[in-house]
């Protein structure tokens, strides 16, 4: 007993910060973790030590859902698991999502539908929609709601992550449909066949389910008993049953009879009094902006061109934390 | 290195085994055994704790599945995820159990969150609780070379806490074949903090209720006089016929009151203060309990 005491490693330096040592394998790829505290979450060994800040940071709580990782294919919450219990498991991050830099199908959803505002919960939002889809090829409306009541957003709302869902889940099943239809036209006609275009198959209607997902009962709480009232149907109902066009990834389209600027790229700068297609002349004396800063041109010739981050992260400088 | 490599150093150990586990507390005395670490970590984040070892229990899946015993008693193994508990085939043994492991939290929570580390952390608002004190249950309690078994109420009380290097293994339920309501008030829709819960079941092969209120109080409470009164209101010999009426409804709330009067104490002066959320407090119970009570009938 003794002897295990003396060869703890805090029993002679009255160490307060026991460290260990161990491997991650994160996205398929082993990353080495040294002399870290054995305290570290996983959340911020993968954001500070190897470089994957994909998993935000929000409570360290477990509330906010911002940090959701899938470790051995489970869903949790990265704050909350030990690092070094993490050991020798799958770890799944939202760069393991996408495959060469390009968006997976699911974060390009979230994109289209609109579910993206300060983006801090997206990451999140995105791990959550992708484990609810791996688990539940079709998932109803109140599936949908109880997978992603985890995660918390808190200027967009959860009709786009909503919509997202049911986008991809038809996607997928349409591209299911037509690779089976392919297969069975190349099996009638043998293998000489051309596969046939995938046809977009029209978005079913989600299944409503009946009922919102009730945590609380008590009467206290009963306006959760009813369904949120169904949105007026427009002329282009989306998967979801949401009338509303979806924002484009750059932004909302400039009216069609806005005039800009004489140089074409300059909504903001030097407009000419006038041509404020809203009828009000406030917003025309624009003249502190220099227009440059705020460019709508998607970025085009001026983007830096940050490389994405690799799905195994990037190895950082030593930080003084680590 | 000792076992096999399973200890990976003596600051974190992951054993495969109990017996590994509980040898490995014995021979760290500071380590802390952790399961889901969802309320260990929340600690450490607030800098609250800062454990000297970890113990990981995560390996041990002989604790995270259960066993069937003497016929009337399902053992649950302490690392049973609340994800699990809230499937089918476990909502069909115990479904008060099944019930409140599924309203305990997201499912990033409820992933790794698991029913012994329920009953180690004894937060005042653990969702299982109420369920375990009102089934009964007890837990066993393994230290190297010695088991004991503890009513779960008595380790939440710290009527008989758990004591240094001992590691909670199984919890042990008795299977009742009757109806189970778990219920619980919170401040959202979704997953949230218990402001007050409510466990009952009926145990009709002793003609017996069994109601725990959970969340008002540090411990679950059992309103024992309560369950005696209600038990001899019921009309036991017309469960299963057609359309029976099994309680007079006003003594569904009588009960409701019963209960909420018995676990929530009074507030001193109404209308302001302490004393207005005593009695909204008291009223949330009461109806919490009167619901519980007339869904079990139904």
């Amino acid at each position: 007993m003794t002897d295990e005491l003396l060869n703890h490693p805090g029993a002679l330096t009255g160490d307060v910060r026991p460290t260990a040592s161990y491997t991650l394998r994160v996205n398929g790829v082993e990353r080495p973790v040294t002399d870290a505290w054995i305290g570290e979450s996983l959340l911020y060994v993968l954001r500070e030590r190897l470089g994957l800040a994909g998993a935000k940071d929000g409570c360290e709580q477990g509330e906010c859902g911002a940090c959701s990782v899938q470790v051995d294919g489970q869903l949790v919450n990265g704050c909350l698991v030990p690092a070094a219990l993490a050991a020798d498991s799958e770890i799944g991050t939202v760069e393991g999502l996408s495959g060469a830099g390009g968006a997976s199908d699911v974060q390009q959803a979230l994109a289209d539908s609109g579910a993206v505002q300060c983006g801090y919960c997206t990451p999140g939002l995105a791990m959550a929609v992708h484990d609810l889809l791996q688990r539940n090829h079709r998932p109803g409306e109140v599936e949908a709601r109880q997978a992603l009541c985890g995660n918390l957003c808190r200027c967009t709302g959860y009709r786009g992550a909503l919509a997202a869902v049911q986008a991809v889940a038809d996607a997928r099943e349409a591209a299911l449909e037509a690779e089976l239809d392919a297969a069975e036209q190349a099996a009638a006609a043998g293998p000489a066949a051309e596969q046939p275009a995938p046809a977009a198959a029209p978005p079913p209607q989600p299944d409503q389910g009946g009922e919102l997902p009730l945590y609380a009962d008590s009467e206290l709480w009963h306006e959760a008993d009813q369904l949120i009232p169904a949105q007026p149907q427009g002329e282009t109902p989306r998967a979801g049953g949401y009338a509303y066009p979806p924002t484009p990834p750059h932004g909302t389209a400039v009216p069609a009879d806005w005039q800009h600027g004489p140089a074409g790229t300059d909504p903001f700068g030097t407009a000419p009094a006038g041509t404020d297609p809203f009828g009000t002349a406030t917003y025309q004396d624009a003249g502190a902006y220099d227009g440059t800063v705020y460019a709508t041109d998607g970025y085009g010739a001026q983007y830096p061109g940050y490389d994405a981050t690799p799905a195994h992260g990037i190895r950082l400088p030593e930080d003084e934390n680590a | 290195m000792e076992h096999g490599g399973n200890l990976v150093n003596r600051t974190i150990m992951l054993p495969a085994s109990v017996d590994e586990a509980v040898e490995a507390l014995a021979a760290t005395p500071g380590a802390v055994p952790v399961a889901g670490a969802t309320d260990l970590m929340e600690a450490v984040n607030a800098g609250r704790l800062r454990p000297a070892a970890l113990i990981g229990l995560g390996r041990i899946t002989e604790l995270r599945g259960w066993r069937y015993e003497d016929g009337g008693t399902a053992v649950l193994g302490a690392g049973l995820t609340h994800a699990r508990m809230d499937r089918p085939d476990f909502a069909a043994l115990i479904p008060a159990l099944a019930d409140a492991a599924r309203t305990a939290g997201p499912p990033q929570v409820r992933n790794v969150g698991t029913l012994g580390g329920n009953i180690a952390t004894a937060a005042p608002a653990g969702d299982t609780l109420p369920v375990l004190a009102a089934l009964e249950a007890t837990a066993t309690l393994a230290r190297a070379g010695a088991v004991r078994d503890v009513p779960v109420s008595h380790l939440l009380t710290g009527l008989d806490p758990l004591r240094p290097g001992e590691l909670l293994t199984w919890v042990r339920v008795p299977l009742l074949h009757a109806p189970q309501v778990f219920l619980k008030s919170s401040g959202r829709s979704g997953p949230a903090r218990a402001a007050a819960s409510v466990a009952l079941v009926l145990d009709p092969a002793r003609r017996g209720v069994r109601c725990a209120v959970g969340a008002v109080a540090p411990v679950p409470l059992r309103p024992l006089e309560a369950e005696s009164w209600v038990a001899g209101c019921i009309d036991w010999d017309a469960r299963g016929a057609e359309g029976a009426v099994l309680i007079d409804p006003a003594a569904l709330v009588a009960f409701g009151e019963y209960v909420a009067g018995a676990c929530v104490p009074e507030g001193g002066a109404h209308g302001e203060g302490a004393g207005a959320d005593a009695a909204r407090l008291r009223r949330t119970v009461a109806v919490l309990a009167r619901r519980a009570l007339g869904r079990a009938l139904k």
